[in-house]
């Protein structure tokens, strides 16, 4: 009896389900990583700017993720509040590239850290600091900064410079959250 | 009457928590600013002016860019910028100090992308994807045949430089300054004679052309109001024209004249439906063109000379020089006025389509940004130094992005918060908001409607009887107090003699009650007359079979004026079966008449009856 229940508890800790988050600012990638983690394979397509918000499925390290790839764009940003509550873990992708909207990355994402529902969890918070390919684009070293996440104690966070067109540093990053995922919740 | 005190006291208590409210706010203004510092260049070295700077999807990919005109040092290096997100992409040289730049969509070519024209001395000089694209020149002026005569002759060496000095000079006196050819002008400043002869002989085989200069360029629509929609260039010129000039074809559609010379043109309307233009100028008028009539006409005077000139739907408003701060309708009626707090270096709109406002940005000298709804100030931006140039727009992706250049050649962007809140009444200094509350007035009643409708039709009747009526309470009022005097039944005397006044109060629950006379001499004081009342005596009449009172009579002592005299009467109620009450009525006499002096009437209280034990 205790075997079976070990084996079916290894069983269902394989299939276990992740809740995850996937905001910043418009044009900064996310759809593209969305798109890159969920079918690394197929070529890159053109992506339009998402409307609303997409769900995405998909396996990862052994782990089911449900990723809400939300929009960017300003008239959508109220959106991703009502999504934190349910939230296991956050992807908050930074356009590297675009150092005059730094600025409103940081205002938003602290909004998401003073949010009652966000900050009353541990929940990690993976940083991508995207398209680091184009030239001139921030190092993750520079985005840290930009961002002030030196303060943020109260969460286990990562930043991972990547580029979501050719697919480098996403691995590492979703490898440190789906880590985080499964050491917080056992 | 309570009603309205009420009313009062909840006006005035509300009002004063309003103005904590408000004070709280200003505070929490200071810790949380509406903008995002997005970034701050101190040595970007940029000289330039509102006009000259723009933003531009110079590619067409959403991606909005800024294009700066630079002045330079105001003599060389001129250029004009591109900028994307913090960094320049692009520059080209000017020859000429621009005086304005705008971004004009030309064609209908995919992708949509802008010419970028910048207008610099009588030219217009147009980009397209940032590479030189053409060359507009204005339609030249006549040239005064007296000039044009003078300096054939001089071409043909028919008369020598001196000569030609000399007549041009003279012709000046007959012709303005502004209708001479720049060459007469450089002409006639030179000193040397053979520097004179030099001249004359460079511009041998130039033809002789009056050129304008252009003081303000902006753009129309042409047919449609989209965004990209093709627009057409309008000019305004040291000439004292307004031109409109074709972006396609480079020709002019139009061209007016105006009294003075404009120095900010504001469009509305469609050039090929229906349009009118706001030329403000610098004799401090505002002149109305209109599609249909090549006539101006003065819509609006101002008292000083005008910084900048916004027009927010139908009003416009007014930056002056002398720190007013005005709104206007395109009328020509003023509708409100302000004294702002230091003197006004630029202007610009803040459009903010995403929340469905306009306001007005105002750039102070004392290094602030007002910015203004209405005639309300919401925000206040400070900024690291004076602002020479301001423009709000989309800058690369975002919407509400406000670029200052400031006097020290700096270049600040900051960026509106998503989450900024411009309430129309914040900071608003006036009436408060609860005395536009509507009180809870009850609906009029058909009594209320018939006593109104009697009191339009007998309004004379009702108002002449109730003057008899007064007239008759006036005149037995005044029957009364007569009898009263003449009787001496007041408790005042104004026997000039013998002023006294006489009070009295009762002490006491019975039956045996301590009545209190006060007696006072009311003479003045004088010196050399003491004015003592003597010889005076208290009586009292009363019912005998109710009352007792000791002593009977009071013996007064001469009374000095001023002093007031208390004398203690005992009075017992002997009607002891039944709770009685009466009158008692106290008499002062002088011995020796009959006529008494002071009368008090003092009605008693009633008295417990004796309890028997
Ligand atoms: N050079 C480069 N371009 C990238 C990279 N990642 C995304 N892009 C491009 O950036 C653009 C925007 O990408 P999206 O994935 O649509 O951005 P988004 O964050 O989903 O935008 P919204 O849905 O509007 O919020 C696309 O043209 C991508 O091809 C990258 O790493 N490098
Ligand atoms: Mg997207």
């Amino acid at each position: 009896m205790g075997l079976m229940d070990k084996l079916f508890g290894w069983m269902k800790s394989k299939k276990k389900t992740a809740c995850i988050l996937c905001i910043g600012l418009d044009n900064s990638g996310k759809t593209t990583i969305i798109n890159h983690l969920k079918s690394p394979e197929s070529s890159h397509q053109d992506v339009v700017p998402t409307v609303g918000f997409n769900v995405e499925k998909f396996m990862m390290s052994n782990l089911v993720f449900t990723v809400f790839d939300m929009s960017g764009q300003g008239r959508y940003r109220n959106l991703w509040e009502h999504y934190y509550k349910e939230t296991n873990g956050i992807i908050f992708v930074v356009d590297s590239a675009d150092k005059l909207r730094m600025a409103v990355a940081k205002d938003e994402l602290d909004q998401l850290l003073k949010h009652p529902s966000v900050a009353a969890k541990r929940i990690p918070i993976l940083f991508f600091a995207n398209k680091m390919d184009v030239r001139d684009a921030l190092s993750a070293v520079k985005c840290t900064k930009l961002l002030g996440l030196e303060s943020l104690k109260e969460k286990p966070w990562h930043i991972c410079a990547s580029n979501a067109t050719t697919g480098e540093g996403l691995n590492e990053g979703v490898g440190w959250l789906s880590e985080q995922l499964q050491t917080l919740r056992p | 009457m309570v009603a309205i005190y009420i009313t009062l006291l909840q006006v005035f208590i509300l009002s004063s928590i309003y103005i904590k409210m408000t004070s709280e706010d200003q505070d929490e203004k200071e810790k949380h600013s509406n903008w995002l510092n997005a970034h701050y260049d101190p040595v970007a070295g940029f000289y330039t002016f509102s006009t000259c700077i723009t933003f531009a999807d110079l590619n067409g990919d959403g991606d909005h860019k800024l294009v700066i005109a630079d002045l330079g040092t105001g003599l060389y290096n001129m250029t004009i910028k591109v900028l994307k997100g913090t960094s320049i992409i692009q520059e080209n040289t000017l020859l000429d100090l621009p005086t304005g730049v705008t971004s004009v969509y030309m064609d209908l070519a995919e992708p949509r992308t802008p010419g970028v024209v910048v207008a610099s001395g009588s030219g217009l000089f147009v980009y397209k994807s940032m590479r030189p694209y053409y060359k507009y020149n204005l339609p030249l002026l006549p040239v005064l045949p007296e000039e044009a005569v003078l300096w054939d002759q001089a071409n043909n060496e028919n008369l020598d430089p001196l000569t030609l000095a000399e007549a041009l000079d003279g012709l000046k006196k007959s012709h303005p300054t502004s209708s001479f050819t720049a060459r007469t002008s450089h002409f006639l400043q030179i000193e040397n004679d053979a520097d004179a002869r030099q001249f004359v002989d460079d511009h041998k085989h130039k033809p002789l052309k009056r050129e304008t200069v252009i003081t303000c360029v902006t753009t129309i629509k042409k047919s449609m109001a989209e965004d990209d929609a093709i627009s057409c260039i309008v000019v305004g010129t040291e000439h004292k024209q307004v031109y409109i000039i074709d972006s396609e074809a480079f020709t002019p559609l139009q061209d007016y004249e105006i009294a003075s010379v404009p120095v900010i043109v504001n469009v509305s309307g469609l050039f090929d439906v229906d349009f009118r233009m706001f030329a403000a100028c610098r004799d401090g008028c505002v002149y109305v063109l209109k599609k249909d009539s090549l006539q101006s006409r003065v819509c609006i005077e101002l008292d000083s000379s005008i910084v900048g000139m916004e027009r927010i739907h139908k009003h416009l408003i007014f930056a002056l020089a002398d720190k007013t701060f005005s709104c206007y309708t395109t009328r020509g009626k003023q509708i409100w006025n302000l004294q702002l707090p230091a003197d006004v270096l630029c202007t610009a709109v803040m459009d903010h389509r995403a929340k469905g406002f306009k306001a007005v940005l105002v750039g102070l000298d004392n290094s602030e940004v007002r910015v203004y709804r209405e005639k309300n100030l919401v925000d206040i931006i400070k900024l690291n130094d004076r602002p020479q140039a301001l423009c709000f727009g989309r800058y690369g992706r975002e919407d509400s992005t406000l670029v200052a250049v400031l006097a020290s050649g700096a270049l600040q962007v900051m960026i509106l918060k998503r989450t900024a809140e411009y309430a129309d009444h914040s900071s608003h200094k006036g009436p408060p908001m609860s005395q536009k509350m509507k009180l809870n007035i009850p609906k009029k009643t058909q009594l209320f409607v018939d006593q109104t409708v009697r009191e339009r039709e007998n309004g004379t009747k009702m108002f002449q009887n109730f003057q008899h009526d007064l007239q008759l309470m006036r005149l037995s009022v005044a029957q009364t107090y007569l009898k009263g005097l003449q009787s001496s039944m007041t408790p005042l005397s104004d026997d000039p003699s013998m002023p006294l006044k006489l009070s009295a109060t009762v002490r006491g629950i019975g039956p045996v009650f301590q009545m209190l006379l006060t007696i006072e001499n009311t003479a003045a004081i004088s010196l050399n007359d003491p004015k003592l009342a003597t010889g005076l005596i208290v009586l009292f009449k009363y019912s005998d079979t109710i009352y007792s009172i000791k002593p009977l009579v009071l013996e007064l002592p001469a009374l000095a004026p001023e002093i007031s005299y208390k004398f203690a009467v005992r009075i017992h109620c002997i009607a002891s079966d039944r709770p009685a009450q009466d009158t008692i009525t106290a008499l002062i006499v002088k011995r020796g008449t009959k006529k008494p002096l002071v009368t008090a009437n003092i009605s008693m209280p009633v008295s417990e009856g004796v309890i028997v034990v």
